[in-house]
């Protein structure tokens, strides 16, 4: 970072001017490591394959025994006690007996990929997807863990994944927020706002949360209605006041690139006042396309809504867009100590349609062409029983997908042992995964790095290795 | 361990540095490895840099990468002839070595030495770790200044700006100058009329004793805490919550928060401050409300895994944040980096990092009591200290000239009923539900032993000599065969009774029948424990006498109406013990009464025997006994009168400490050697290992002396660099928090250093600081960029001032000007500009619009409605919040900081994720920050609030309009700006133009 602050050091003369990469990521660029370039397609180091993700992160951890990773072993050794014999660190409750799954799995596609009954319609996808069989995390414990898949760190304090790419590569548009967050109607996940933090980047970077619930998708892109005063005509000319105020404070102070990052973003400002409704208004949508996202089923409504507005984000420019399924919490999400027949189908259900169709839309629109879809959560769970029929927190190993630009369809690395506790081989951690998303948007994950606090950090930390066995 | 130190040595001697490996091996090294093993590259992949020798010897996390003498052994030569298949470089894809590379390299391991033990002082050859030595002030006029230069500061900056042939800026107006230094130091605005009167000061007298005076004035106002605390809690990522997966309200908190404005108010000396914050229990017992000062430990993040599913990972890595705060506040030293290996770039073995977590080995966070008047905290501590002195029968304390007459009163009153006289039951039977073995003892007790169940009952069965019972009393009685020496069975000594059920059983009946008791007391009550609990018929409530084991206790029960006994007739008691745990009594006696007295002050039988006696009969053994007793009572009646302690969330104390190892790789499954407590090692003055201190709080106490300490240089440059980098926007070291190699050089080190010492000298006192660096010429010049001040006129003769930003890139601009040369300001020959903090901006909103609350401390503002989450953390909602609501207006520093869910308008403003440890504000301009800025219901809101104040301050719209640019601006309306802002004020109101006013870069920014 210290060749950009220092380019930005001359023009701002000022203070803290890094942050103004998000204005000016367009502008002359003094250092050439850091400036996306043309010729690699945006990219930072080498061609980018891919100029914008979405990343659908299921809370609470989900079993992978139960959804994609079939563990015929497990019937077998049904009702044994064979797991560990003290309880380990982040697990719950003592392991219970072995537990086989209570869903029916069957084989999908050319590639044969192993589904259960779970996930019918994603099952149709699996020869466009690649997976991770053998992800892996360094804890048992939501909150780590959660921060652990956003931004490789077990601590708060970090940027996440989205942040990093906001910041190594700058804006699509000016009309809208380029990292956006779209979180369950239920709540916030673990950690709260934590796991979409730009930690020691500007704050510009970090997560524009929309609720796509509330009656205000974005807080303050226009007054509330109670100030009248504020009306549009007031707005217009205001600004137009505005900046002829700051204008004539930046001629008699001149020299300062921030006075002019501020009058530039109330220009900004107000393209987005014009874009943002119309890109978040699903009425523009088809009664066909509305109705395949789920909108019109209660079941899968709110996941539903929440993907077609990523996808229509995207589609405008928007660079990383993240929907949540689940909020933090016992219930409602994919956390299921308690009751896995009960509890999974439903979590199962909400996102599965919803899921398929955003895949087919993004590639019937050409839109995958350059787009990554990545499914993720932030463990999997026991093969031992909690209770009777439940599942424990487990980081030995779960499942991640990825599909879409870059991606070689229906390949998969990795597994887990014979009862899906641990990764067995072609082990990953949330390093790899976040070094081969940066790689296919042309970031070499250990070169994109800002110092903070005595350390050049980096979103791979020491670690990371591209899973090139997924890459086309 | 002393290798890892020289990772840096560049200094000559350390290693033989000759000419084979400068001319031959170097440079084939830079070639084939430098990309990722070398400082250039800023890469040390598996910790390994080659690019001295010294590197090469403590090679990096495979061991040293060459056995000097010895070519076969070395792993760099395996590495690059590719004999092994897992260790082949260059990697894949890459050259591999010649073989008359090869040989140089196998030529130069022959001969090398190894590494000196000397050697491992010279990663210390460093600016930061250097001894504090005030240097001399330079000599020679500062150009520019008329008066003879009186401030130390201006003669380092100017010698500075001479040897660059720079010069300094002309001072700013008065205007600029009281509104840079309002903000400055207290964060707020000036109002018109201060403005008025300063710049009539500064116009027609001494304009440095203007500027001294208006130091002074802002320096001593409480408001100068509440904004120079903001900075603190920033550099120690303070918050309400403890973040992470449960974010929960800390509602006590905030009483660190005060202590900080406070500290900063009384200008506490830095030394003390130090102290204060890492050991006021210790250090200042005798003033207990600094216990608040203890919020500093529990400042950070805390995840409730460390004391729920993940104790030991998360234990540690709440030590690793506790390190990292403390010796990135106090010491600006990334210890932190020296977790999983040697620091990578300064002299900080892997030891020293666990040494530093073996300090803070004892520490749990929690909320923790504490007086806030002295005077309470010397009550409390005394009668406490007369309850310890009971308990232990300390003659020397009980038995004074002082005391006596407490003694006498008391026995004036309860003496007579404390001579009641028990005698104990005979025992017919006795029974235990769960197993417990239950054993007659000669002096008429009862002793369990046997399995130790979950819970269980005895039901004694027994007779009395007595026709009339009144009372009956039970003991529970000190035993040095149980746990702890009991009286209870648990493994801590304690036990809990549930319930007490007394019957009476007729001789030859089975109908028992039950007896109602009216009261009970006991010598002594756990917290929450009391023996109203043995009696209110519930059973999942009882009497426990923890912590007070290893003594015998007594409980008595009195009967509604005494009980008349008829021959043969026996009691049976039932002494449930339902909690669970093993919770159950070890060893007790009953005994009974016909006093009518028996309302029972429960006097040990010691008591009781002696008060009997008139005092010359007493033995001393009982004059103790009933000094004792008396004064407990006494006591614990006078503990009870005083007003209840505050509490705020820090560590509590007195903890035992946990053991420390240090982890190979950081690993915690991987401990090696048992870490002791102790400190960098790199300063040779101070102590690197606390030696001594078991404590948990001795530890805390070492390192508030180490980091005190007059001789450590890293503390005062620290403070002092953060001072400065406050009052001018970065520091001299603009990493204020990293004096390391990563860190920044200080760009006046000697400027650094005589303030480090003026601070240091003056015993402590930033204000003193403060002072100095206000009043300096070099904080009182202009912040414009005058391109022209040297005269001359570039190339084309067009003024680049008139330029948009990045002319100075786009054009070639006269190499002698100070944008061309210094264009970074580093050498300050310009104030730098500044833009409010998410705090002044909200404040001077408040403070223009007339609803600024100036109320002092206490609980924090909450600045949204909090409603039930899924979990732990509620929902935050910041939208629906009423600005016009009891303590709205109150100063930034109050507001309740939510650390997982921040206020995203003043997360808009840069305001820090609280998650971080955050020594300098970055400044961020966005689209969302301007429609925050633009629509939030906080400035829309004031936007009103600021009109109606306006509207009474003029008769028309243009008087109205000057009023309003006089009020957000502390300045005099242009005619143009008056003309402008009358049209828009006439069309949509001065609300809109206050909205517009408050949106405006001018009122943003401090020049």
């Amino acid at each position: 970072m210290s060749a950009r602050r220092d380019f930005l050091w001359r023009i701002g003369g000022g203070l803290g001017g890094l942050a103004m990469a998000d204005l000016f990521a367009r502008e002359a660029f003094g250092d050439d490591a850091a400036k996306p370039r043309p010729e690699f397609n945006g990219g930072l180091h080498h061609p980018a394959k891919v100029k914008r993700v979405i990343q659908l992160f299921m809370t609470g951890g989900v079993s992978q025994m139960d959804t994609y990773d079939y563990k015929p072993a497990l019937a077998k050794l049904h009702g044994q006690k064979l797991g560990p014999t003290e309880k380990p660190e982040g697990f719950t409750g003592m392991p219970g007996t072995m537990m086989k799954s209570p869903f029916e799995f069957r084989q999908h596609g050319q590639s044969g990929r192993w589904v259960s009954s779970v996930f019918p319609e994603q099952a149709k996808l699996v020869d466009e997807l690649a997976f991770l069989m053998a992800m892996t995390s360094k804890t048992n414990v939501h909150g780590p863990a959660t921060y652990m898949m956003n931004s490789g760190m077990l601590l708060p304090g970090f940027p996440c994944l989205g942040a990093w790419v906001s910041y190594g590569l700058g804006r699509l548009t000016d009309n809208l927020p380029q990292f956006v967050v779209l979180p369950d109607a239920r709540g916030l996940p673990y950690n709260q706002n934590g796991p979409f933090s730009a930690g020691f980047l500007p704050a510009v970077h970090q997560g524009t949360i929309l609720n796509a619930g509330a009656p205000e998708l974005v807080p303050d892109l226009f007054a509330r209605e109670k100030f009248r005063f504020a009306s549009r005509a007031a707005d217009r000319d205001g600004l137009a006041l505005l900046d002829q105020l700051n204008r004539a404070h930046a001629k008699t102070n001149a020299g300062d690139s921030r006075l002019d990052a501020r009058i530039a973003s109330y220009e900004l400002a107000a393209k987005m006042q014009l874009s943002a409704p119309e890109a978040f208004d699903l009425a523009k949508e088809t009664e066909v396309t509305r109705k395949a996202y789920g909108l019109e089923n209660k079941v899968t409504e709110d996941f539903g809504r929440r993907c077609l507005l990523a996808r229509r984000l995207i589609e405008r420019g928007t660079r990383f867009v993240q929907v949540w399924s689940g909020p933090q919490g016992a219930v409602n999400n994919w956390d299921n100590h308690g009751n896995i027949p009960n509890e999974l189908p439903p979590m199962a259900a909400s996102v599965d349609q919803p899921i398929a169709t955003l895949l087919r839309d993004l590639k019937s629109r050409g839109l995958l062409a350059d787009t990554l879809v990545v499914w993720t959560t932030e463990f999997g769970r026991t093969p031992f029983a909690q209770g009777n029929v439940g599942r424990d927190h487990n980081g030995g190993t779960f499942v991640t997908w990825l599909a879409g630009a870059g991606i070689k369809p229906g390949v998969s690395v990795g597994q887990s042992d014979e009862w899906g506790y641990q990764a067995a081989e072609g082990k990953t951690y949330c390093y790899d995964l976040h070094a081969t998303i940066l790689h296919l948007m042309g970031i070499d994950h250990e070169r994109l790095t800002v110092r903070h606090s005595g350390l050049d950090r980096r979103l791979t930390d020491v670690h990371g290795a591209v899973v090139k066995e997924v890459l086309l | 361990m002393l290798v890892a130190l020289v990772l840096l040595g560049a200094r000559a001697g350390a290693v033989e540095f000759d000419a084979v490996f400068k001319d031959r091996v170097l440079p084939l090294l830079a070639k084939h490895c430098h990309e990722c093993h070398s400082h250039a590259a800023k890469k040390s992949k598996n910790g390994l840099v080659l690019d001295s020798a010294t590197a090469i010897l403590t090679g990096g996390e495979a061991g040293p990468a060459i056995v000097p003498g010895d070519p076969e052994k070395s792993l760099l030569l395996k590495a690059v002839r590719h004999t092994n298949p897992d260790l082949q470089m260059p990697p894949k894809g890459k050259a591999k070595l010649s073989e008359a590379e090869i040989a140089v390299l196998v030529e130069w391991v022959k001969q090398v030495q190894p590494l000196k033990e000397a050697a491992g002082r010279a990663g210390l050859d460093w600016w930061s770790l250097k001894p504090l030595v005030r240097p001399a002030v330079p000599s020679g006029a500062v150009s520019g200044q008329r008066s003879a230069v009186s401030n130390p500061i201006d003669t380092f900056i100017a010698a500075k700006l001479r040897e660059k042939k720079l010069s300094p800026s002309p001072e700013a107006d008065a205007r600029t100058l009281i509104r840079r230094l309002h903000f400055d130091l207290i964060g707020l605005p000036p109002s018109p009329a201060e403005v008025e009167a300063f710049a009539g000061e500064f116009q027609i007298g001494n304009r440095q004793w203007a500027i001294g005076k208006l130091a002074d004035r802002l320096l001593a106002s409480p408001r100068h805490g509440e904004r120079w605390a903001r900075h603190w809690l920033d550099t120690i990522h303070f918050a309400d919550t403890h973040g992470f997966e449960h974010d929960i309200f800390r509602t006590n908190a905030w009483r660190y928060r005060d202590y900080v404005i406070s500290a900063l108010n009384r200008d506490v000396p830095w030394q003390r401050f130090i102290r204060e914050q890492l050991a006021a229990d210790v250090f200042y017992p005798a003033e207990p409300q600094l216990t608040a000062a203890l919020g500093f430990l529990g400042a950070g993040p805390l995840d409730t895994s460390t004391q729920s599913t993940a104790p030991r990972t998360f234990d540690y890595m709440d030590r690793d944040d506790l390190v990292t705060q403390t010796m990135s506040a106090f010491a600006s030293t990334t210890a932190h980096c020296a977790r999983c290996h040697a620091h990578k770039f300064d002299p900080i073995p892997q030891e020293d990092y666990y040494a530093l977590q073996a300090v803070f080995a004892g520490i749990t966070k929690s909320d923790v009591p504490f007086d806030e008047a002295a005077e309470t905290g010397l009550q409390r501590r005394h009668w406490q200290g007369l309850v310890a002195a009971a308990d232990a029968k300390n003659s020397a304390v009980l038995l004074t000239p002082e005391n006596e007459p407490l003694v006498t009163r008391w026995e004036g009153v309860h003496g007579k009923t404390a001579g009641t006289e028990w005698l104990s039951l005979a025992l017919d039977s006795f029974l235990s539900s769960d197993g417990s073995t239950l054993k007659r003892e000669a002096d008429g007790s009862v002793s369990a032993g046997g399995t130790r169940p979950e819970r269980d009952t005895y039901t004694v069965t027994a007779t009395t000599t007595f026709t009339s019972v009144t009372a009956l009393r039970l003991e529970v009685l000190r035993d040095e065969k149980l746990p702890m020496k009991g009286p209870g069975r648990q493994d801590n000594g304690n036990l809990h009774l549930s319930e007490v059920e007394v019957r009476l059983l007729g001789a030859g009946s089975t109908n028992a029948t039950r007896l109602k008791v009216k009261r009970a007391t006991a010598d002594f009550d756990q917290a929450g424990w009391t023996i109203q609990h043995a009696l209110d018929g519930n059973e999942k409530t009882a009497w426990g006498i923890h912590p007070r084991v290893g003594e015998s206790h007594l409980a008595v029960f009195e009967f509604e109406s005494p009980v008349k006994l008829a021959a043969g007739a026996r009691l049976v008691v039932a002494l449930k013990q339902l909690h669970g745990g093993g919770h159950l009594i070890g060893r007790f006696r009953l005994s009974a009464t016909d006093s009518p007295n028996a309302n029972s002050e429960t006097a040990p039988p010691l008591v009781a025997a002696g008060l009997k006696l008139s005092c010359e009969q007493r033995t001393a053994e009982q004059r103790l006994a009933i000094a004792a007793h008396a004064l407990r009572q006494h006591a614990q009646a006078e503990l009870a009168k005083l007003p209840a302690p505050a509490q705020v969330f820090a560590v509590k104390a007195g903890m035992e400490p946990k053991p420390v190892h240090v982890l190979k790789r950081g690993d915690i499954a991987k401990p090696g050697q048992r870490a002791e407590p102790g400190a960098l090692s790199a300063l040779a003055d101070l102590p690197a290992r606390f030696v001594g201190t078991k404590r948990e709080a001795d530890r805390r106490v070492a390192l508030a002396d180490w980091l005190a300490d007059p001789l450590n240089p890293l503390t005062w440059r620290s403070a002092a660099n953060r001072v400065w980098h406050f009052h001018f926007g970065r520091g001299l070291c603009d990493t204020p928090s990293d004096f390391g190699r990563m860190g920044s050089l200080p760009s006046h080190p000697e400027l650094l250093d005589w303030l480090a010492c003026e601070l240091r000298d003056s015993g402590g006192s930033l204000k003193h600081l403060h002072r100095l660096i206000v009043t300096s010429a070099a904080y009182r010049q202009s912040s414009k960029v005058e391109e022209l001040k040297s005269g001359r006129v570039e190339g084309g003769g067009q003024p680049t001032s008139r330029a948009p930003f990045n002319s100075s890139l786009l054009h070639p601009v006269n190499p002698s000007t100070p944008s061309a040369s210094d264009p970074d300001n580093r050498l300050l020959w310009r104030m730098n500009r500044s833009r409010l903090d998410a705090e002044s901006f909200r404040d001077a909103v408040l403070a223009v619009s007339g609803r600024l609350d100036l109320t002092l401390g206490g609980p924090g503002a909450q600045h949204f409605q909090l409603s039930k989450g899924p979990q732990a953390t509620p929902k935050v909602d910041y939208t629906p919040f009423d600005w016009d609501s009891p303590g709205a207006g109150r100063r930034s520093i109050y507001r309740v900081v939510w650390r997982g869910i921040a206020d995203p308008f003043m997360e808009a403003l840069d305001f820090p994720d609280a998650a971080l440890l955050q020594p300098t504000r970055p400044f961020s301009a966005s689209a969302l920050q301007a429609l925050t800025l633009f629509n939030n219901d906080f400035v829309l809101r004031h936007s009103e609030h600021f009109a109606a104040r306006v509207e009474q301050l003029g008769t028309d719209t243009p008087s109205r309009v000057k009023a309003a640019v006089r009020l957000a601006f502390q300045r005099a309306a242009t005619p143009e700006e008056v003309r402008a802002m009358t049209a828009y004020a006439d069309q949509h109101g001065l609300r809109a133009l206050g909205r517009v006013l408050f949106n405006s870069n001018e009122f943003l920014f401090i020049n």
